[in-house]
């Protein structure tokens, strides 16, 4: 997935990067500049430009990774964050920071090819829900924000173990504070 | 910072790197910033008169809320990110004192009234000379071009306004911020400052842009021979820009659900549509004022040029992150850093020394030692792309951004750190032979 806009950008960096040399190159030659065909390109340029923009929005704003409400969910995990630990459970999870040692559990399973809902907390500071695939791919994110709940929807086509790292820089253990999604069952075609 | 990325430094404490990281940032954002709007007054002054003491006053409380920022990070290890997240500052798991997060919040402050002055000087030189109208060209619009208003009086006036409205949005962090912790009020709501702080935040980096792009503006035709007028298109565009900038920051929340729905689509709207200004009018005349211009390329046009194009291929960059479905998978991964590097230190640093070196040239009238030129570029060039290369493909291979060190299963993270340094070295190679080179130049200005 992450190869398509990686590809775009690389192709257009030398779409560029050609443009570029090759109008540096042809200033060592003398010409005088036709405005009225620079106007008649420019005019081609914005067009172009236009359209390709209208067919990216037309392609991605029906895929905004938000909660459909048509939809109703399968399964609801709470995850709630702290420094510099998450906690995932079917259950409602750690209430308070008092009670994080109580209620804190470091993973939890989910079964393949049904809608889970993420609903996302912190008790302190702001972290970064990122779902990580066995292969070490980003898969979904949402933010974790005090006061409040974000619910984030994903559907595990594959069975594994899921990494959760956070993504939302959180002090100094940022980098080592995780969970662990089990997804079971068989995979979904 | 790569090099522990990189893993050569294992025993090194993870509070350097996040300190280290915040004073970078901060510090970048800042010197740049500073830099731009230094050069840009200075060209104005062909124009209109800003005030000599103002400036001098708003650098020197600069220097004071940098020197308070050094204290913090290097001493307090004050380690929060250059946007400072409420509420992190306040959480510091014991890691840096509350003097740390004070002198923050201060170096804020004053930073923010400097700047404030600084834009507002600008401004009021402006006004001395044209009314807003003007200098905004509206009536060139109604086909009129008298008065005549060179492009970087409009840019410097769009740029100036933004600047005011974005500490606006700072004066009310530290309003909000400061009633919850001095006057004992409630607990802020986190969703509406971390609006604020990126629209503070954006605007001020995304102007920083703007200046750079004054400077191409007003010294490029110099070099090419060919003139850069004002005209309806130019008015046309930056005025979109005024209007569209206040709204483009919007990216920076999509990973928010909670954040309204109409408000994510005008984020990305507006993040796309900010672009097309940009490409059609500055990038696209910047390419007409050269071609077939017999430009001779010494140092200061290279760099100008080569600033345009880091802006063109950071901006693409950008545009796709702000696509909110490919934002799911980028957010906060290195595809961050490496788009805001490629427009930063490949668009408005190239820029600012090009500036620079344009000044220190035309002041002593020194011929320059083209080949000498010709190494400095290619260094900036193969170095500079060779690093941002080194964040796109671990941005794309989802390696998480502001991680000091890298978990075991992100191989390719520490595996391209370590890439990265041979071109941190060629870079900083032809970045020491530009600083000797213009050292030299400046010297010889000040005994002439
Ligand atoms: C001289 C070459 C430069 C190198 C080698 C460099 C390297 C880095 C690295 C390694 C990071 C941390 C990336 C991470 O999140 O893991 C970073 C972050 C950053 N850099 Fe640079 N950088 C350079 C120039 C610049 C310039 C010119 C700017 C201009 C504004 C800049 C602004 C920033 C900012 C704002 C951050 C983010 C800090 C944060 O996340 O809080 N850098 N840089
Ligand atoms: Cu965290």
């Amino acid at each position: 997935m992450t190869t398509i806009p990686l590809l775009l950008f690389l192709l257009s960096a030398a779409i560029i990067a050609t443009v570029f040399a090759v109008v540096a190159r042809s200033s060592g030659q003398e010409g005088a500049v036709d405005y009225a065909r620079v106007n008649r390109l420019r005019g081609v340029f914005l067009l172009s430009l236009l359209v390709i923009l209208g067919i990216f929005l037309t392609l991605t704003l029906p895929r905004l990774p938000y909660p459909v409400e048509a939809a109703v969910p399968e399964r609801i995990v709470n995850v709630v964050g702290r420094q510099f630990a998450f906690s995932l459970t079917e259950g409602p999870g750690p209430e308070s920071l008092e009670n994080w040692d109580r209620d804190f559990v470091p993973d939890v399973q989910v079964p393949a090819g049904v809608l889970v809902e993420f609903r996302v907390r912190t008790l302190d500071v702001n972290h970064g829900f990122g779902i990580y695939t066995p292969e070490g791919r980003v898969l979904a994110q949402t933010q974790a924000m005090p006061g409040y709940v974000n619910r984030l929807r994903v559907r595990f086509d594959e069975p594994g173990t899921y990494n959760v790292m956070c993504l939302e820089y959180c002090g100094l253990s940022h980098h080592a504070m995780r969970g662990v999604i089990e997804v079971v069952g068989e995979a979904q075609p | 910072m790569r090099t522990l990325q990189a893993g050569y430094f294992p025993a090194t404490p993870p509070e350097w790197f996040y300190a280290v990281m915040t004073l970078h940032g901060l510090g970048m954002v800042g010197v740049w910033f500073v830099a731009g709007l230094a050069a840009m007054s200075f060209l104005l002054t062909k124009y209109v008169r800003p005030s000599l003491t103002v400036s001098w006053i708003a650098l020197g409380m600069t220097a004071v809320g940098v020197l308070l920022l050094v204290a913090a990070t290097l001493v307090g290890k004050l380690g929060v990110g250059w946007y400072f997240l409420y509420p992190l500052p306040f959480f510091s798991e014991g890691t840096w004192p509350d003097w740390a997060t004070a002198a923050l919040f201060i170096a804020l402050g004053v930073l923010g009234v400097a700047w404030t002055l600084w834009s507002g000087d600008v401004l009021r030189a402006i006004a001395g000379r044209y009314r807003l109208r003007e200098a905004l060209g509206w009536h060139y619009l109604s086909g009129r071009s008298d008065p005549e208003v060179p492009p970087i009086i409009i840019i410097a006036t769009v740029s100036c306004i933004g600047v005011l409205a974005g500490l606006v949005a700072a004066v009310v962090i530290l309003l909000l911020i400061g009633w919850e912790v001095l006057g004992g009020g409630a607990a802020n709501d986190a969703l509406l400052i971390k609006n604020l702080t990126f629209y503070f935040g954006h605007m001020l980096v995304n102007i920083t842009m703007y200046f750079g792009v004054a400077l191409v503006y007003e010294i490029m035709p110099a070099y090419t021979g060919r003139p850069w007028k004002t005209n309806t298109l130019v008015v046309l565009s930056w005025n979109t820009v005024l209007a569209l900038v206040m709204f483009a920051y919007l990216h920076h929340l999509y990973m928010d659900f909670a954040q309204p729905r109409w408000l994510q689509v005008l984020g990305q709207l507006s993040s796309y549509l900010v672009s097309v200004p940009a490409a059609v009018v500055t990038i696209f005349s910047t390419l007409v004022l050269t071609y077939r211009s017999q430009t001779r390329w010494s140092l200061a046009p290279t760099l100008l040029y080569l600033g345009v194009m880091g802006w063109a291929i950071g901006g693409v960059a950008a545009m796709i992150d702000s696509t909110i479905s490919v934002n799911q998978l980028f957010h906060n991964t290195l595809w961050v850093p490496a788009h805001f590097h490629t427009y930063y230190l490949m668009g408005v640093v190239l820029m600012t020394l090009g500036a620079v070196y344009h000044l220190a040239v035309t002041l002593t009238a020194e011929v320059e030692n083209l080949k000498r030129s010709r190494i400095m570029a290619a260094h900036l060039v193969v170095g500079g792309y060779g690093l941002m290369l080194s964040f796109y493909l671990a941005g794309a291979d989802s390696v998480p951004r502001r991680f000091a060190a890298y978990p075991a299963e992100l191989t390719s993270g520490p595996m391209l750190a370590g890439i990265s340094l041979v071109f941190i070295l060629v870079l900083f190679g032809g970045l020491g032979l530009y600083l000797w080179d213009t050292g030299r130049l400046c010297a010889r200005a000040l005994r002439a």
